[in-house]
């Protein structure tokens, strides 16, 4: 791990303009996914920015706009957040199944969305409800809807001097029930094999699923076949589904599996969220 | 018997306090003084030449005080087979193999170093599996095999990949095979997997310039360190020390030497320093021992009545890149082939071959929990042929006081019946339970043994020292790295001299003060170093009474010792406290009688035997323990995932020491075992090892443990002290057939590899269909 | 060469001014600065657990944590948990119950059970399986350590 100058940031004006700097800067959250890849070789920062201290980025609040997330929030304190635990319980499931209770006392969802695996468990939650996310930078503020912001594996939205301010969770909040299921190979703290997150919307159902494709999708035939159609056969409905995945095999899982496992979570979402 | 006092009893461990609060030593705790930090240059390829090592740049970087080469060390390393070089010289065999090592002021400015050592490899081709390894044709990786130092009871061809043959003849398997109503025939294999200990492999050595050796080390057996460091680098063992800390887990990892050597030419270099070296995760998993691979083809002979008539085990193993404690496990697993079961007529061929994937060495089980999958998963197909209870076929051909094993030894004291029965009364066997929401239940049970795998000479002793003041110490070669070993030989030595164990202290190894102990592994210690603990502090009681008895003026016979005082049990009037017996005894007139109490004991197996070369035939096992394992699981056929519902584990401890330290043992067992049927599998890719860190390699963790039903039995040992004999590693050995037994039983499929990850017993499923 | 940057913290109740390399992490502070050994390494990367410690208290792994963090944060460790040399409930508990063998995971695993005792008093199944799923006990001691969480829970 090469050398690099560690910032704390006392003002959001400061964070960004650093950012901006030639040098490879990163901003520094949690850590938890930064220092793993640091160390590994992955990330080489000339300077890191803690922005842990900005209070700009630690907003947690729900107001007539939505769930507003800032940055610099851990997932453990989203997870107990009461409107969050009232109103969008599966991005609470989402959270809760990152790493260890240690991990979620650090990581952040912003962290999460950046490192944009494509097995992020916040990810396909956030892809059901409708959430953006909203960047600051050098030409101001910018929102965008969360399934933009992740661009391929490990890539993310980011304009250079850009930092996530904050993730919203916008109302309408979904009327009926949202699962998160995440197949792994413990049942325990492990990365998602595969992740299905099923939210009902009244008569509409959102999915999204998680390691099947270089970013996280949503399950566009499978809506379709519900939304448009009116398909109330669920297991019929969820085989549509392999027309939106292109998993791949790995030592979590082979394509095979994954196409199989996808399926089977996916109606059994629909089957727990849609009303039998 | 009499009754006993303390051994049978629960005390609290020894050790508690000192882990609860963090206080515990380690042996990275222990390197103290001018630190020298090491890093290796590992090699990038899994099979080479080295056509160019270019040191000099970090030679020159500021901090580096040293590099060194396979060249700065003398001769190679081997406990069994000497075939491995501490640091490569001129090829490598194993993808992560030292090249180089750097010497260093930090661990920092070490790290950095090691990026500035230029290698140029010439790629031979790589052999990453036996059968390949097998071929004629095929690279030969030890081309000096037939010039290594060997162990005479194991068999390296010259001019192959084959580090040990081990055959076993008993009986007549072509007779056998002509008696039997039916032959069954089924392939096995058991791939890797790793010890991970949450305590990686640490080492340090210091010299001092009168020629003393220091060494610290995570080492499991402190004695094999001294005696392997002694022969490679030719010092006298009274002038090497090592020292030993309580150690994070070991689980066979860290039985042998490997790191210690690596760091004695460093310090040779810089006397005074102290060198050390601490492996991180990803290097411990590559680059210490893992637990052999094994392809193995089982055909047994049956009768319709349940009876097996034959057996025939070939078991070939992935030894990796260098096999100088694999070839042991290959050994044992060969003399103990047919598992709990007595079989009259047996071929066993068990090969330890070379191959470029990491380093093949002991793991808990010692090739039981390899060797016994096979056997317990055959046992559930010849139940289904012959439409039986694979209970009762088990009851059939289990091992009963009397019978005879793979390798004709005769087996005493045991009672396999009652193990079986237990864990299957305890799973309510024979009572299929409906499964629920779409899921599917099933049943598994599976049979247990093992002995220690050791020389026929493995010997330990004991050293008891009695204070003035009646407190004692007691020292052993015995390393304690979690199970138990400081708590139980207090206990026994407790027991005996009547001293409380708050009164007792002991230590872990320094062999300038220890006495020796062969290795603390195969689950021995209790057996071998408790006989010695016992006879050291007999030994020590004896003084006592003799030095009593002439104070006193009493005959030996009619004097007691309640650990504070020592009285005639005709006249409680004639006493002498342990104080005035104990270190400086006199008469009231003042003449000495006797000096200081030191008790010593000693123990040696005196019923293990040679194996005959051709046939396997001798006595192996200083005892036998056995077990059983049950398992009810319920399994989603539609994503593969395995629930345990129940899992009981019973084991025959002869006598448990300290009964809860005993279930511990029992429990971690059971749990190591379920851990490896469900989630562990190294996986390699020409050599790399691709999942070597615990994102990658998952283990259990406390949310996906079922509740263990635990079951000690205790048919006693009688050879053992108080009844004893050992158990670490027998829990672990039955976990990973009987859940894959219950699974089949669910599901109707089989497996003959494991862990049953969700995607294996989906695909297991989805192919039958 | 690592820049050094001064910390202000508190460690297991005292004020300390220090000076932390940027680029050491909290786990290799508190041992090789601090002299606090307690608090384990296992695999550098968040997954083991033998690193945990309490900042502001709540339970971390150190080892993703870097030095220079600690600067104006509260820190315990496993050395803090006995007080006035009198064992904590938690700590007497694991050695009732045998909750720990090699002992190298046992001071992350009681800090974490600290922290889960204090959010939640009567901790259910479910509580301790959240708590300490992140605390890997390669002896197996899950057992042990499940029944000493809940019996000092009751304490």
């Amino acid at each position: 791990m090469l050398a690099y100058e560690y910032i704390k940031c006392s003002n959001l004006q400061e964070a960004l303009e650093l950012l901006e700097s030639n040098e490879l800067v990163y901003p520094l959250a949690g850590g938890t996914d930064l220092f793993v890849g640091m160390r590994g070789g992955k990330f080489a920062p000339k300077k890191l920015l803690d922005i842990k201290n900005l209070n700009d980025l630690k907003v947690l609040a729900e107001d007539e706009q939505g769930i507003t997330l800032g940055a610099a929030v851990t997932l453990n304190d989203i997870a107990e957040f009461a409107p969050v635990k009232k109103y969008i319980p599966i991005l609470a499931s989402g959270c809760r199944s990152v790493g260890s209770y240690m991990i979620r006392n650090r990581a952040t969802l912003a962290g999460n969305i950046c490192n944009a695996s494509p097995a992020a468990d916040t990810s396909a939650p956030l892809y059901c409800l409708n959430a953006v996310v909203n960047l600051v930078g050098p030409g101001g503020d910018r929102t965008i809807p969360v399934n933009e912001f992740f661009t391929g594996p490990g890539k993310n939205a980011l304009k250079k001097g850009e930092l996530v301010r904050s993730v919203t969770i916008p109302k309408p909040y979904p009327s009926g029930n949202g699962v998160y299921f995440k197949a792994s190979r413990t049942g325990s703290v492990d990365l998602a094999t595969v992740g299905v997150a099923v939210q009902s919307w009244g008569d509409q159902v959102k999915i999204a699923i998680g390691a099947v494709a270089p970013t996280p999708v949503r399950a566009i035939s499978v809506e379709k076949e519900i939304n448009e159609n009116g398909e109330k056969d669920w297991a019929k409905a969820a085989a549509l589904v392999k027309n939106d995945i292109s998993p791949i095999t790995d030592l979590r899982g082979s394509r095979e599996y994954r196409y199989h496992i996808v399926e089977v979570l996916v109606r059994r979402g629909l089957e727990q969220t849609m009303g039998v | 018997m009499t009754e006993l006092k303390c051994v049978g009893t629960t005390v609290a461990r020894k050790d508690a306090i000192e882990k609860v609060t963090g206080a515990a030593e380690y042996i990275e705790d222990r390197f103290l003084g001018p630190l020298l930090y090491l890093k290796m240059k590992k090699s990038t390829v899994a099979h080479g030449k080295i056509k160019k090592l270019d040191i000099s740049r970090a030679l020159e970087y500021p901090g580096v005080k040293t590099v060194l080469t396979g060249k700065d060390y003398k001769s190679k390393i081997g406990l069994y087979l000497v075939d491995r070089d501490f640091i490569a010289i001129d090829k490598v065999r194993y993808w992560g193999e030292p090249v180089a090592l750097v010497v260093a002021v930090s661990e920092k400015i070490a790290a950095e170093a090691v990026e500035l050592i230029d290698v140029e490899y010439e790629e031979l081709p790589g052999v990453f599996d036996p059968f390949e390894a097998l071929k004629p044709d095929a690279p030969i990786i030890h081309e000096n095999l037939g010039s290594y130092e060997v162990v005479p009871i194991f068999y390296p061809q010259e001019g192959t990949n084959i580090a040990n043959h081990f055959k076993l003849r008993k009986g007549d398997t072509d007779q056998g095979f002509a008696e039997a109503d039916l032959i069954i025939e089924k392939e096995y294999y058991v791939p890797q997997m790793q010890h991970v200990p949450i305590e990686t492999h640490k080492a340090a050595a210091h010299w001092s310039p009168d020629g003393k050796l220091t060494v610290w080390s995570t080492a499991q057996s402190p004695n094999v360190v001294r005696q392997l460091l002694a022969k490679s680098f030719e010092l006298p063992m009274h002038k090497i020390r090592v020292i030993s800390s309580f150690i994070g887990g070991g689980f066979g990892g860290k039985a042998g030497a490997g790191l210690e050597g690596l760091v004695v030419p460093v310090a040779q270099k810089f006397p005074g320093y102290v060198a050390r070296i601490v492996l991180n995760r990803e290097e411990d998993m590559q680059g210490t021992f893992t637990r052999q691979a094994m392809y193995a083809t089982l055909k047994t002979g049956v009768k319709i009545n349940g009876k097996i008539t034959a057996l025939e085990y070939k078991m070939i193993w992935d030894g990796g890149a260098y096999t100088e404690y694999g070839v042991n496990i290959v050994r044992s697993a060969g003399y103990s082939s047919t598992g709990a079961y007595e079989i009259p007529n047996v071929k066993t061929d068990s090969y330890c071959v070379y191959t470029n994937n990491s380093i093949g060495g002991p793991v808990r089980g010692f090739g039981m929990c390899e060797m016994q999958w096979g056997i317990e998963r055959h046992m559930e197909y010849i139940a289904k042929e012959l439409k039986m209870d694979p209970l009762e076929i088990r009851l059939i051909n289990g091992m009963k006081n009397g019978s005879t094993t793979a390798a004709g030894q005769v087996v005493e004291d045991v009672d396999f019946k009652k193990c079986i029965e237990t864990v299957a009364d305890q799973i309510k066997w024979g009572k299929k339970e409906p499964g629920s929401n779409g899921k599917l239940r099933g049943k598994g049970i599976s049979g247990l043994v093992k002995c220690p795998a050791q020389p026929s000479n493995a010997s330990s002793s004991a050293i008891i020292r009695i204070n003035e003041d009646g407190t004692a110490h007691i020292m052993v070669g015995a390393t304690e790295m979690g199970q138990g070993m400081l708590t139980a030989m207090s206990q026994i030595a407790s027991e005996i001299l009547h001293i409380p164990v708050e009164k007792i202290d002991i230590k872990v190894p320094d062999t300038d003060f220890t006495p020796y102990e062969w290795q603390s592994v195969g689950s021995r210690i209790t057996y071998t170093c408790g006989t010695s603990v016992k006879r050291a502090a007999e030994d020590a009681l004896g003084q006592i009474y003799r030095a009593a008895s002439d104070l006193l003026q009493v005959p030996q016979e009619e004097l007691t010792f309640d650990g504070k005082m020592i009285y005639s049990t005709k006249d409680a009037n004639k006493k002498a406290t342990i104080a005035e017996v104990a270190d400086s005894c006199k008469k009231c007139t003042g003449e000495g009688i006797a000096g200081p109490i030191i008790g010593r004991g000693s123990f040696i197996p005196s019923n293990m035997t040679n194996l005959d070369p051709e046939t396997g035939q001798g006595n192996p096992g200083m005892f036998y323990c056995f077990g059983a394992t049950g398992a009810e699981v319920e399994v989603d056929p539609e994503t593969g995932v395995v629930t345990v519902l129940q899992l009981a584990s019973s084991i025959d401890a002869g006598k448990a020491v300290n009964p809860q330290l005993c279930k511990c043992q029992l429990h971690g067992g059971t749990i190591m075992g379920l851990s490896t049927a469900l989630y562990e599998e190294v996986k390699f890719d020409k050599g790399v090892m691709l999942n070597r860190n615990f994102t990658d390699y998952k283990i259990s963790s406390i949310d996906n443990t079922p509740h263990i039903d635990s079951f000690i039995i205790e048919t006693p040992e009688t050879k053992g002290p108080f009844g004893v004999r050992g158990i670490g590693e027998q829990p672990m050995i039955g976990v990973a057939p009987a859940i894959a037994n219950a699974v089949s039983d669910a599901l109707g499929v089989e497996f003959n590899t494991f862990p049953l990850t969700p995607e294996r017993v989906w695909k297991t499923l989805h192919e039958k269909k | 060469m690592a820049e050094c940057v001064k910390i202000s913290f508190t460690v297991n109740g005292e004020q300390e001014t220090r000076d932390a390399a940027v680029g050491q992490t909290l786990l290799s502070f508190i041992r090789d600065e601090l002299h606090l050994t307690g608090t384990k390494s296992g695999c550098e990367i968040g997954e083991c657990g033998a690193c945990t410690v309490l900042l502001n208290g709540k339970p971390v792994n150190s080892c993703l944590v870097l030095a220079v963090e600690l600067d104006g944060k509260d820190l315990v460790t496993i050395e803090a948990i006995a007080k006035d040399g009198k064992l904590d409930k938690i700590q007497q508990s694991f050695i009732d119950h045998a909750a720990f063998q090699c002992g190298y995971c046992t001071p992350g695993m009681i800090i974490s059970t600290k922290a889960l005792l204090e959010r939640k008093e009567n901790p259910t199944d479910d509580d301790i399986n959240e708590a300490l799923s992140g605390n890997l006990c390669r002896c197996g001691a899950y057992q042990e350590i499940r029944a000493a969480v809940k019996d000092a829970a009751k304490k």
